[in-house]
This record gives structure tokens, C-alpha cells and sequence, in this order.
């Protein structure tokens, strides 16, 4: 089965510059099997971010998506959100939640509606979250009191504990330091494992789509510049067209 | 989890004890004291018909059940209403600034008072509820607009816009009101006075609607206290997780509307503690809306009845308007609650 479809995709911020020269996103196809890994390259501006709220259905958009076989139009935000988890760039954080609290938060359309409580099950899947991304030991941490790493490792932990089978990632390493971006890509790599797990992200750093992605998605000012497997991509010399750069001969030159 | 819960618990009970302690100080004092056991025995002869003891004359059962106790009662139900509405505002907007009052309100409320006082209407039929309904109907209708033009503008209702209208429109609408107030300056004396807000002369018939629409309120809000800690870390991250924030954050902010319009229109705007109460109550139970929503209006309340003890106490026979008492009162709590924090 198809994880993700979208045909002729238009997106803007603004219902009302759909189809005209202020809309972002014009006209994009994008195909994804079931248990794929795709990785979203572009440069800056060119509409990565904007693709991944428009497949989740965050932005005015024309043309179709479908998540599992299902037309998102006709999806409730309740069901786009039980098919994808997407993890979104954090911005501020301005109420200081703890580090379990906010990961449990990840459970709201597990537990019941209303008045109702978190149950058990939802505590100990936190629990399982909270290990599976390594902040375990931050559990009773406030939100304030964490670095940029421990504050992406916690939302990845919330985005996990979403249980989708489809996982949107915008630029999970942005800011962080080496090691906890290798840390980052070993959780993503071990989830990504299990079956009819699939990974959509957008990342800057190409050595990392590289080494997380079998599949690759070109943007270039709001269209497909090109889509195929890493090496259909890399041997095409689509990379360097797209991001108007000697891609392959900068990261040749860095290899340290 | 389990310890914090138990913390909370013993925090919780200690929340209750001040505000039962609040309420005894409330119907209690003034210029005829009553004893705590005097305050038990009245409730229980009101309440059950229970004789009074001797102790207990037939005017000191007046004055509480008539006067402090509806007074009292007032200020707590408003108290709680002001400060539940602002802890909303403040996570729905992603706004520690926040306030009640942000979405125009007040502005809208006074402006319906002045024209009522201005105009010097009189409805026999609503009595001493013409003022307050039409408050109420002028401060919904400000919010209304408020979101009607920001949904215009921006179908996501982001906080943002709908802060920029909500001030916009409140200066515009006091505008109105500082053209009024030069116009008809013989009138403004009693707006003035209403602006500021006073419990003076609440009764049980204030106190009754004033409870029904606070009890409804709270309920409601409450039921959203999950999408509301999601909604605190933005719009689009409450999305992803599955909350249709579009319809939640509509029915909350009208909700919120209600809650401040009510109190404001029988109690005139009364400030600092929407703002201060949510914040001291995060420092002291955490973020969660689940213990953030029902303890923002024990102790917004339990304050304002306090407040309103202190504004007619100290300066008695003259009464000091409960607006300044609330900045005076809340202000050093407010930073002894943030500095007491950090240094834990």
C-alpha cells in the first residue's frame, strides 16, 4: 500500500493566493510505498517545510493527498493524526511542563475525551518513549531546564509516542551537536526497522539524509526538481542542479 | 509522577484550609465582629433551621446573611471566574501576558455601563440587572468582533492576530468611551466608579447567577484541559498530535468571554489577579491543566475575597477600591511565589 500520495499539490498560506504566484507549493506528485524511508532536499525557501504541513493537512491546499490509502480531505484532524505523527520545528516553549508530562501529551488520541484521565497503559507507553529517544533519566526534568538536544530528544519521544505508522520529521537536528545527531539517527533508524514503519523527513544536513533516507525528494522553488532512490539521485547530478552547488564535490572536500 | 501527585494532593488540601480560612475572615470581620462558631451557628440556622444560640443577636444575622455572605460569596465566584478565564487566555494565546481582559472585554463592558449611565435608561423589569446585562451584552459583542475581524483576516485564528484586534478594538472602543466621558463629564463620576469595581452591595440574586454561570464554565473549560496543554506549545504542534484546535480554541475563547464578561458587568474590571493567580498556581502545581484550571479559580477566588475583606476593612467606614487591593496584596506574593521557586 501506498504510505503517501499527493497529486498536482498546491499549498499557500493564504487560501486565497492558491494558484497565483504567491503560493508555495505548485503543483507537486510524490509517491511513497508502505515501510520507505524519504528524505526532503532543497534549498532554503524552496517548500520542504511547506510539503510536510500540507501532506498533514496544516495548510490551505488544492489538488489530493492520502495518507494509507485514505483522502485527507475527507480525513478529521483526529484520523490524519492517528496515520502521521509529524514533528514540527519547536519554537518557544512558554509554560514549563515536565518531561514526562509533555511526552504523555503524545497519548491524547489514546485516551479518552473530556474530563477523563491518562490510563496506565498510556503512562507505561511514556515510559517506553522516554527510554527509546534516552531522556528517561530527565522524566521529572522542567522543559526549561533543558539543553537544545534533550529538548529535540523529548519531542521525538512525544512523536513516538503518537504510535503511527508514519513519522514527519522537519529538520529534527536542526542545532544539535554531533553526538546527539548520531544519537538522533540511531532512534529513527531503530524505529524505522519495525514493519510498515515510514519515514518522511527534511533535513539540511545531506550526509544524515543520506545515511537515514532510501529514497529522495528534490524541491526546488515549490516543485519536484526530482524523485528516485539515493543512488538514481546522486548519480543524476539532480542534487547540484537543485541546490545550484557542487553538492557531491563540497561533501568530497570535507571528507575528513 | 507519584510523589508530585502526592505533593499536589497535600498542596491541594492546603489551598482549601486558606480559602475556608479566607471566608470565615470574609463573613467575619468589620465594624460588627463574628466569631467563627457564631458564622457555624447562623449558616446552620439559615441552612437547617437549626436554633440560634444566645450569643448570636437577630442583627448579626442580618449582617452575614444578608450583607458579608453574598458579598463575600461574590467576590470569591468572581475571583474564580477572572482568574480561570485569564489561565486560558494565557495557554490558548501561547501568552504569559495574556489576561482576561486581552480579547477587549472590559473595554466593551464599560462602554455599555456608560451609555446605560450617559443616557440615564431605565427598564423597571431588569431593576438593578439593566446596567450589568447591558455590560455583558457590550462586552461579548467587543469580543465578537474581535474574532469576527481576526478570522477575516486569518481563517487559523493565530494568537497573534487575534491579540493585535483585541487591542485595536479595546482602544478604539475607549476611545468612544474618553469622547463620551468629555461630553457628558456630570455623568462620568458614577462610570468612574463602576470601572473600579466594587463587591459593595452584592446579594444572593447576583451571587445565584454569578455561581451558575461560574460552576457551567469551569466544567466546560475543564473538559478541555488536555487540549489545552497541547494548545500551550502552539497551534501547529497541537495539530500534529491530533487536537482540531480551530473548533477548540473558538468554543474556549468564547468561553473565556463569558466567564470575564459576567464577572466584569456585576463587578466592574477588576485587575491583576487573571494575570497573577494562573501564574502563581503553575509555579506552585506545575503546568498541567489538569490541576492549572480548577486551582487557578480556588485561589483567584479565595484572593479576591480577600481582597474585597481588606478594601472595605482598613480604611473602615471608607472603602479603598478592590482593583488597587488585588495590585497591592498580589504583586508581593507574586514575586514571592517566582523567587521562592527559583531559589528550590
Amino acid at each position: 500500500m501506498k504510505a503517501v500520495e499527493c497529486t498536482d499539490l498546491h499549498a499557500a498560506y493564504d487560501r486565497r493566493c492558491l494558484h497565483t504566484d504567491a503560493e508555495i507549493l505548485h503543483g507537486i506528485s510524490l509517491s511513497l510505498e508502505e515501510g520507505k524511508r524519504l528524505a526532503i532536499l532543497g534549498s532554503n525557501g524552496s517548500g520542504k517545510s511547506t510539503l510536510l504541513k500540507a501532506l498533514t493537512a496544516m495548510i490551505p491546499t488544492s489538488g489530493s493527498v492520502s495518507l494509507l490509502g485514505k483522502d485527507v480531505a475527507g480525513m478529521k484532524r483526529r484520523e490524519i493524526a492517528s496515520c502521521a505523527a509529524y514533528m514540527t520545528q519547536i519554537s518557544q516553549i512558554f509554560f514549563s511542563y515536565t518531561v514526562f508530562e509533555t511526552v504523555l501529551m503524545g497519548r491524547y488520541l489514546h485516551s479518552s475525551k473530556g474530563l477523563g484521565r491518562y490510563t496506565e497503559e498510556d503512562m507505561e507507553k511514556t515510559e517506553e518513549c522516554l527510554k527509546r529517544t534516552g531522556v528517561a533519566a530527565l522524566r521529572d526534568r522542567q522543559l526549561f531546564r533543558l539543553s537544545g538536544g534533550e529538548l529535540q530528544r523529548v519531542f521525538l519521544a512525544r512523536t513516538f509516542a503518537q504510535e503511527t505508522p508514519i513519522l514527519i520529521l522537519d529538520e529534527p537536528t536542526n542545532h544539535l551537536d554531533l553526538k546527539v545527531v548520531a544519537g538522533m539517527a540511531d532512534y529513527l533508524k531503530e524505529w524505522c526497522a519495525e514493519p510498515h514503519h515510514t519515514l518522511i523527513g527534511v533535513y539540511h544536513d545531506i550526509p544524515l539524509a543520506l545515511h537515514l533516507a532510501d529514497e529522495l525528494l528534490l524541491i526546488k522553488d515549490g516543485r519536484v526538481a526530482a524523485q528516485g532512490t539515493k543512488e538514481e539521485i546522486l548519480n543524476s547530478g539532480m542534487l547540484e542542479k537543485a541546490y545550484d552547488f557542487d553538492v557531491r564535490g563540497y561533501l568530497k572536500s570535507m571528507a575528513i | 509522577m507519584k510523589k508530585q501527585k502526592a505533593d499536589n494532593q497535600i498542596k491541594i488540601i492546603l489551598a482549601f484550609v486558606f480559602t475556608v480560612i479566607v471566608m470565615i475572615l470574609a463573613t467575619g470581620v468589620g465594624s460588627v465582629s463574628i466569631s467563627p462558631s457564631g458564622i457555624v451557628a447562623i449558616l446552620l440556622h439559615k441552612l437547617f433551621g437549626r436554633a440560634l444560640p444566645e450569643t448570636v443577636s437577630a442583627s448579626m444575622v442580618s449582617i452575614l446573611w444578608d450583607i458579608r455572605l453574598p458579598r463575600a460569596c461574590c467576590a470569591f465566584i468572581v475571583g474564580a471566574m477572572l482568574s480561570l478565564s485569564g489561565a486560558l487566555m494565557q495557554s490558548l494565546l501561547q501568552n504569559p501576558l495574556a489576561s482576561s481582559y486581552t480579547l477587549g472585554v472590559s473595554s466593551g463592558a464599560s462602554l455599555g455601563a456608560g451609555i446605560i449611565i450617559v443616557c440615564g435608561i431605565s427598564i423597571p423589569a431588569l431593576n438593578y440587572f439593566l446596567l450589568p446585562a447591558t455590560g455583558f451584552i457590550f462586552g461579548l459583542g467587543t469580543v465578537f468582533l474581535v474574532l469576527f475581524f481576526s478570522a477575516r483576516l486569518d481563517g487559523n485564528l493565530r494568537s497573534h492576530t487575534i491579540i493585535l484586534f483585541g487591542m485595536i478594538l479595546s482602544l478604539f472602543v475607549n476611545a468612544i468611551l474618553t469622547m463620551m466621558s468629555a461630553a457628558f463629564s456630570h455623568h462620568m463620576q458614577r462610570l468612574i466608579l463602576w470601572q473600579m469595581g466594587s463587591f459593595a452591595g452584592r446579594r444572593w440574586a447576583h451571587a445565584g447567577i454569578l455561581l451558575g454561570i461560574c460552576v457551567i464554565g469551569t466544567i466546560l473549560v475543564c473538559i478541555y484541559h488536555k487540549e489545552l496543554d497541547l494548545m500551550s506549545f502552539g497551534e501547529e504542534e497541537a495539530s500534529a498530535v491530533g487536537v482540531d484546535t480551530a473548533k477548540a480554541r473558538r468554543i474556549l475563547l468564547v468561553l473565556g468571554a463569558i466567564l470575564t464578561g459576567a464577572a466584569v458587568c456585576f463587578t466592574g474590571v477588576i485587575g491583576f489577579i487573571d494575570l497573577a493567580a494562573p501564574h502563581a498556581v503553575r509555579r506552585i502545581f506545575g503546568a498541567s491543566h489538569r490541576y492549572v484550571l480548577p486551582m487557578s479559580a480556588l485561589i483567584g477566588g479565595a484572593f479576591m475575597a480577600l481582597a474585597d475583606l481588606i478594601s472595605r476593612t482598613i480604611l473602615a467606614p471608607q472603602e479603598i477600591p478592590v482593583g488597587a487591593v488585588t495590585a497591592l496584596l498580589g504583586a508581593p506574593f507574586f514575586l514571592w511565589v517566582y523567587f521562592g521557586g527559583r531559589k528550590r
